[in-house]
């Protein structure tokens, strides 16, 4: 089908649906609420979530519950938008949820691991099932990791989890990883699906958020896990954008922290490790965060009749709550508004 | 017919039988329990003091209630799991119970069976997992039967780790890459769908080096055998031989297992049989009493088996026991005699719908009769139909004498026998009203008499539900509601001079005298008055029971109510009526549909398809509408349904298991089903 039949319908949604984001100033009148419920119901009076919180009882809401409220309303959107795709289009539309079924299916098992109630955990695990199909119910009863596994018989991360089934390796850190790479060579497979315009767009893309994921693999590893670069590079996402297969070896196998710097300099990226040596840790998943978000900015304005819109708006949604999680958890810590801000993504 | 009169049967005997006892009256299974200490404190428990009663009495002051709870789960889970070996079905027999036995001595037997057989079978599973494993040997070793050397030198070596791996295509590639600074010799064996296998070979001081990069690769190791040598083909015959004969043992095992089947698969059916026995009995002990040497036990007994349960008694326990039977009085709290409905084989089925509502108290009238009849008339009045009435009674005897669903199937086969009775009487099959004359009256032809007999038998209904409630309060001796209730005689009264009054103004079209007036005025201020009037006729201490200004508020209302109800219950009966009406109804709808279509074999379908519908719908909805007048209209005037229900103490699934609706059989649901109803309609 002709692009403009395509994406003319979803584009004009997304753009109406986006002016329901929140407005610079609406960041800056929340970083002053004192309270989570404060917080909420600033939004339910002067933002688009208001017919959303609309009976919600306010005063006693906790972060969990808003966080929930707020993820619904994302996979609602992102029903909606889905509506406008056909086949293959619409499975790649829906693979925008693996990304965080996996991050709540990596919270479950953590709590799981660590002995804990999921009822009693602070995110709420919104989008388990989404992607996967799997019955939620029987994934919060699991007890243990494998039986957590054995709850996902049947969908494509089963497959990937298999190997730890084995009974000897089972454990926290290898369940995540497995996710981690099953999740891209998910997509990748995705995307073999798709027209040639839109695989050249997201190629680009994709390999760009993969690089900056492969450099802070790299870097963590190195500095927090200690672990040997064989494991590092085949934990590595084996696509990028400006990285070849060679820079990303050279990276695992760099000496010392600084050399890595120096080699990330050259990349392109340097700017992960801009600034004094205390930030960068701290900050540097907000630099990714901004980095994707102006990149994805740019990209829609240059394509404006492809996939990437979509993928913009989703991303660009997700950004909006954990802006608005973020305010919420330093009113928790009590972080002056100023500090606040160097953790938003979308404004400071 | 009605309720069936109950005596209180009390057995005392020697602690050591009180197992055998109690097994003998869940057999006879006739006895409702009753807590033993409540009877002996109750005022009217009386042992006659002679000789043979002296040990009784003695130990009577000094009764304790059974305390001490036996813990069967170790039995029953070696009874099941022997069940389940030899695949036999849990059923409880009458014939494994029969015989006097002890149960201890029975259960160590039956244990010392188990013990052998379980260690068979769990040879049996080891042999199993064993051939599992071997399965998998053969499956890695496939993929090295290319090529041609000793597996033994590679599996059994000292200094170095052989190993077999299953890695995706994209992981392999990673491997490849890097493959410079691996510390392992990995060799491409061979590809297969998205998979790749390898082997390595890695010092063994590495290995742990090794193994988590290949960790990292997120690999399936592939199971090796250890300890066999020769070419991978060999090794595989090897293993192959060496399932077979596991396989030869199992089935050995398996024989020796089947000896023991043959042998002792009486023993172990008997053993679900006394477990659930020990069990039951275990469950009624928590109702008795015990003293140092003696028990004691009571329970209700229908008066029909009484002897049959003593006989039983005294002939196998002779003067070890002490039976009494006493006849009912007024016992106090505590002890409820249990309600057993009996009823002629027609109003049976019936019992259900009334239970349904409630048990009828044990000193109530039994309003099943009177509630099958009717509801038979009403069901029959407002589905008449000889074809769709005959479907239900068909339907209603297959599910009675073929699946076993004796009240439901029961009620269904008499609502449908009635429906065709009233099928003749309006000439109605399957909806047609060409095929045969009426007997009496067509519906649609006869609107308003058919509107008008509905109501006029309403008003029948109606007093029907007065005289039995009288009835109910003069065997209660209840002065206050029998005679001054609203729903009593004076209510009854005012009811029919009300009617009286109501079809004379129209039917004559002349005002109501005034005696009329000033005797339903009359009749008004006895209900109002009904509790000072009632006590001082009984000559009791208070005139009130609560404050007198509480109760003529409360009475206020309570006239305003009675008129509004008693012409809301009478117009009610309408609706009976209206149903015959909206039957013929659907039935012509589907007709001018079937008219409407061309070939004669659509009108058909359409006719089969109305009558359909109109079975499973409109008989589900006459079936409910039934129902709720019998509830709200009639219940509500003389039934109070607080009584509890005759529960036996006996073993289920030795006699027939009797059948129930399926649908709501709580109480408070259909209370509330007829409520909701009430509201809509």
């Amino acid at each position: 089908m002709d692009k403009v039949t395509v994406y003319a319908a979803v584009n004009t949604k997304i753009r109406a649906m986006e002016g329901d984001f929140l407005k610079r100033e609406d960041y800056m009148n929340m970083l002053q609420k004192k309270s989570v419920a404060d917080v909420t119901r600033y939004l339910k009076d002067h933002t688009s979530y208001g017919k959303l919180l609309g009976d919600i009882r306010i005063d006693n809401i906790s972060r969990r519950d808003l966080e929930d409220i707020l993820k619904r309303n994302m996979i609602k959107n992102m029903d909606r938008l889905m509506h406008y795709f056909r086949d293959d289009y619409r499975d790649f539309i829906r693979s925008l949820y693996i990304k965080y079924e996996i991050e709540d299916l990596k919270s479950l098992a953590r709590a799981i691991f660590n002995g804990k109630k999921p009822e009693t955990m602070e995110k709420p695990l919104t989008f388990l099932g989404k992607y996967s199909r799997a019955e939620a119910e029987k994934l919060f009863k699991s007890t243990t990791i494998k039986n957590l596994i054995y709850s996902l018989e049947g969908s494509e991360f089963f497959e990937v989890l298999k190997p730890l089934l084995d009974g000897k390796r089972e454990n926290l850190f290898r369940f995540e990883m497995a996710l981690d790479m099953g999740y891209f060579s998910i997509i990748q497979n995705r995307r073999q699906k798709i027209s040639a315009k839109d695989r050249e767009v997201l190629k680009k893309w994709e390999g760009m958020v993969a690089d900056l994921y492969n450099i802070q693999w790299i870097y963590r590893g190195k500095k927090f896990y200690r672990l040997s670069p064989e494991e590092l590079l085949n934990y590595t996402m084996n696509f990028g954008d400006k990285l070849t297969f060679t820079d990303r070896k050279a990276m695992c196998y760099a000496k010392n922290l600084d050399e890595l710097y120096r080699m990330t300099m050259d990349s392109g990226y340097g700017f992960l490790f801009k600034k004094e040596e205390i930030s960068r840790d701290i900050y540097m998943e907000r630099r990714i965060n901004r980095y994707i978000y102006y990149k994805l900015k740019a990209l829609t304005r240059k394509y404006p009749m492809s996939i990437i819109q979509t993928i913009g708006y989703v991303w660009s949604l997700e950004f909006e709550i954990r802006d608005i999680i973020s305010i919420i958890e330093s009113i928790r810590y009590e972080l002056p508004p100023d500090e606040t801000r160097k953790f938003l993504v979308k404004a400071s | 017919m009605g309720v069936e009169k109950m005596k209180i049967v009390g057995v005392i005997g020697k602690n050591a039988l009180l197992s055998r006892v109690l097994r003998l009256v869940v057999l006879n299974g006739s006895m409702h329990m009753i807590n033993a200490l409540v009877r002996v404190n109750s005022s009217d428990f009386f042992l006659p003091p002679s000789e043979k009663n002296i040990e009784a009495l003695e130990e009577l002051p000094f009764l304790k209630p059974y305390s001490s709870k036996r813990d069967f789960s170790h039995d029953e889970e070696v009874v099941t799991s022997l069940l389940n070996l030899f695949g036999l079905k849990p059923q409880v027999r009458l014939e494994h119970l029969g015989q006097d036995y002890d149960y201890d001595d029975f259960m160590k037997q039956l244990l010392d069976i188990y013990e052998k057989v379980h260690s068979t079978d769990d040879e049996i599973n080891e042999r199993m997992r064993s051939i599992e494993k071997k399965r998998e040997y053969i499956e890695s070793l496939k993929y090295l039967t290319k090529y041609s050397f000793d597996i033994g030198r590679l599996t059994d070596m000292k200094y170095l780790a052989f190993r077999l791996l299953k890695i995706s295509r994209e992981n392999y590639d990673k491997l490849k890459k890097n493959y410079e600074n691996i510390p392992a010799v990995v060799i491409k064996v061979a590809v297969e769908g998205k998979y790749v296998i390898v082997a390595s070979i890695t010092p063994v001081s590495l290995e742990e080096t090794v193994e988590k990069i290949f960790s990292s690769l997120n690999h399936t190791l592939l199971a090796m055998p250890t300890g066999y040598s020769g070419t991978a083909a060999k090794v595989m015959e090897d293993l192959t031989n060496s399932i077979d004969e596991d396989q030869k043992v199992i089935d050995s095992l398996k024989r020796s297992l089947e000896d023991y089947r043959i042998k002792y698969a009486k023993e172990f059916e008997k053993g679900f049989s006394r477990l659930e026995m020990e069990k039951k009995v275990e469950e009624l002990k928590s109702d008795l009493a015990v003293g140092d040497k003696l028990f004691f036990m009571f329970g209700f007994v229908p008066v029909s088996s009484v002897s049959d349960l003593k006989r039983e008694l005294e002939s196998q326990f002779k003067e070890d026991v002490i039976v009494l039977v006493d006849d009912i009085n007024n016992s106090g709290p505590g002890i409820t005699p249990p309600t057993k409905l009996s009823n002629a084989k027609l109003f049976r089925p019936f019992e259900t719908l009334v239970k349904m509502y409630g048990t009828p108290a044990y000193n109530e009238k039994d309003p099943t009769v009177f509630f099958g009849l009717t509801y038979m008339l009403l069901f029959g009045a407002m589905f008449g139909d000889v074809g769709q009435g005959l479907i239900l009674l068909l339907s209603g005897l297959v599910l009675e004498f073929f699946m076993k669903r004796t009240s439901m199937g029961g009620v269904l086969s008499r609502i449908g026998l009635s429906s065709t009775i009233f099928g003749f009487i309006y000439g109605s099959v399957f909806g047609s009203e060409e095929i045969i004359p009426p007997l009496i009256i067509r519906p649609m032809a006869n609107i308003n008499y058919m509107l008008v007999a509905a109501v006029v038998f309403g008003i029948v209904l109606i007093i029907g539900g007065y005289i039995y409630n009288i009835m109910n309060s003069s065997m209660e001796r209840n002065v206050e509601e029998g005679l001054f209730g609203r729903n009593g005689a004076a209510g009854l009264a005012f009811y029919l001079i009300l009617l009286y009054a109501v079809s004379h103004t129209a039917l004559t079209n002349s005002g109501i005298s005034p005696t009329l007036v000033y005797a339903m005025a009359g009749l008004l201020l006895l209900m109002v008055f009904k509790q000072p009037l009632a006590s001082r006729l009984t000559h009791a201490d208070k005139l009130y029971r609560e404050s007198p200004a509480d109760y003529y508020i409360e009475e206020g209302f309570g006239v305003i109510e009675t008129l509004l109800s008693m012409m809301s219950n009478t117009i009610s009966f309408i609706r009976v009526g209206a149903f015959a009406l909206n039957h013929v109804g659907l039935y012509i709808a589907f007709a001018t549909m079937g008219d409407m279509m061309g070939a004669a074999w659509e009108d058909i379908a359409i006719l089969v398809i109305g009558n359909v519908i109109i079975i499973g719908l409109e008989g589900l909805i006459v079936f409910i509408q039934a129902l709720r007048l019998e509830y709200y209209e009639l219940f509500t005037k003389y039934f109070r349904g607080d009584g509890v229900e005759y529960l036996p103490a006996k073993l289920k699934g030795i006699t027939p298991a009797t059948g129930r609706l399926g649908f709501f059989h709580n109480r408070r649901i259909s209370r509330e089903i007829g409520m909701h109803i009430f509201a809509t309609l």
